[in-house]
């Protein structure tokens, strides 16, 4: 059995006091203690992106992240991605093109792209690959969502 | 499980002299490990908030010293024509996948020692040292004495793995790696590290439990090819789910090729 820690996290800038065993993931703290449902389980060991979230603005797989690791380094989930809008630009975008299917590996892709175009503004198709290399889809949409980016990046000034 | 997260070295050698103790770098494996039940440490030592594992240093010499706790992110982003840190820099960009690269770290790679993982194969090829740290002091470990098996290392209880030192290779040397995988972040098949300069140093991935090597090795291509076939004979890849021992065999001679004309056109 596992310890218990109490913890304060950052998550979508609201802070939170969690108690979780040492052994938890963030993923799992998110879904379960905090209600962020939006960052899904697919693999729980790192290969399929769904539960991607960001840690200061870099990328990470939550289900790899000790929650008692995060530390003070502020969590970004899907929910916090549109922050007061109705969607993102990378949202708004997926929409545009008929990118979701089923829905279960969007959230990921958005933290993926949304990562990408706060680095690169203007990304190419092969950038945009590699971007989305660590994201499956099992309902295997990835055309549309590489258009998606690709208008986006198109679109911006 | 209990977790600690020391500040100091001298604090996680502490916390780490219990029985089931493991250190926790950037997670990539480990967890996924703990998630899928096959490590269950009574206790991790998490060394991200140890400063003197962090940082990249370059040497009077061209070489680099390392921090152990340096992400696959941070190493992808080295820009240098010394053959060692490019040929180091060019596998970092193809660990994985950009999320686990972000995270993932050098040291946590070289201690996990993964058969198919990419850093042992460069760090082979580029005669690297691995600087291992415990109350006892500092001791180094030439890369091609340290990998030994299949997630088996010099590593003794106790100890962490708190940098590399990375020659910068011969003057005028060029570096290539080149990864054979079923999709793009996959482990490898088969993989190899080269460093050209009037010969070769080539390691080899994928074909054993640990990585092998030929040195001094020629440049033409019937050298490289003979090398090569050599290598198949001898070699015993095994069969796994991304391919069959027989195959990796015959990809082999034309990779480690591929790789040394690969480094020779380089600029």
């Amino acid at each position: 059995m596992s310890r218990k820690l109490t913890l304060e996290i950052t998550v979508n800038g609201e802070a939170h006091d969690v108690l979780a065993p040492a052994s938890a993931t963030l993923l799992e703290v998110l879904r379960t203690q905090l209600g962020l449902t939006g960052t899904k389980c697919g693999c729980n060991h790192g290969v399929c992106g769904a539960c991607t979230v960001l840690l200061d603005g870099k990328l990470a797989r939550s289900c790899l992240t000790l929650v008692a690791n995060v530390g003070e380094r502020a969590v970004t989930t899907i929910e916090g991605i549109a922050g007061e809008q109705d969607f993102s630009p990378v949202q708004r975008a997926l929409i545009e093109s008929g990118a979701v299917q089923c829905g279960f590996c969007t959230p990921g892709f958005v933290i993926a792209l949304s990562a990408l175009f706060a680095k690169e503004p203007h990304p190419g198709r092969e950038a945009i690959r590699r971007a989305l290399s660590g994201n499956l889809c099992r309902c295997s949409g990835y055309v549309k969502i590489v258009e998606a980016a690709e208008r986006l990046a198109e679109r911006r000034p | 499980m209990e977790f600690v997260a020391p500040t100091t070295l001298e604090d996680a050698y502490r916390a780490l002299a219990t029985e089931e103790a493991l250190c926790l770098a950037g997670g990539q494996s480990l967890v996924a490990m703990m998630n899928l039940g096959l490590a269950s440490p009574a206790r991790l030592v998490s060394l991200r908030r140890i400063e003197a594992l962090r940082g990249i240093a370059r040497q009077a010499d061209g070489s680099l010293h390392i921090g152990a706790m340096t992400t696959h992110a941070e190493l992808a982003e080295l820009e240098s024509s010394a053959a060692g840190p490019s040929l180091l820099a060019q596998a970092a960009r193809v660990v994985a996948y950009p999320a686990v690269r972000a995270q993932g770290t050098l040291g946590g790679a070289v201690a996990h020692a993964d058969p198919a993982a990419d850093y042992p194969v460069v760090l082979t090829a580029a005669a690297a040292t691995i600087e291992i740290g415990s109350p006892r002091g500092t001791r180094r470990v030439a890369a091609r004495e340290f990998f030994r098996g299949i997630f088996e290392t010099a590593l003794e209880k106790g100890e962490i793995v708190t940098g590399i030192h990375l020659p910068a290779g011969p003057p005028d040397a060029r570096a290539a790696y080149e990864k054979l995988s079923l999709v793009a972040g996959d482990f490898a098949i088969v993989s190899v590290a080269a460093i050209v300069g009037r010969t070769a140093e080539i390691a080899i991935g994928g074909c054993g439990p640990k990585p092998l090597l030929l040195s001094e090795v020629g440049l033409s291509d019937e050298a490289l090819l003979a090398a090569g076939k050599r290598l198949a004979v001898v070699c015993d890849p095994s069969d796994d789910q991304r391919a069959s021992g027989s195959y990796r065999r015959k990809v082999l001679p034309g990779l480690i090729r591929r790789a040394v004309q690969a480094a020779m056109v380089r600029s």
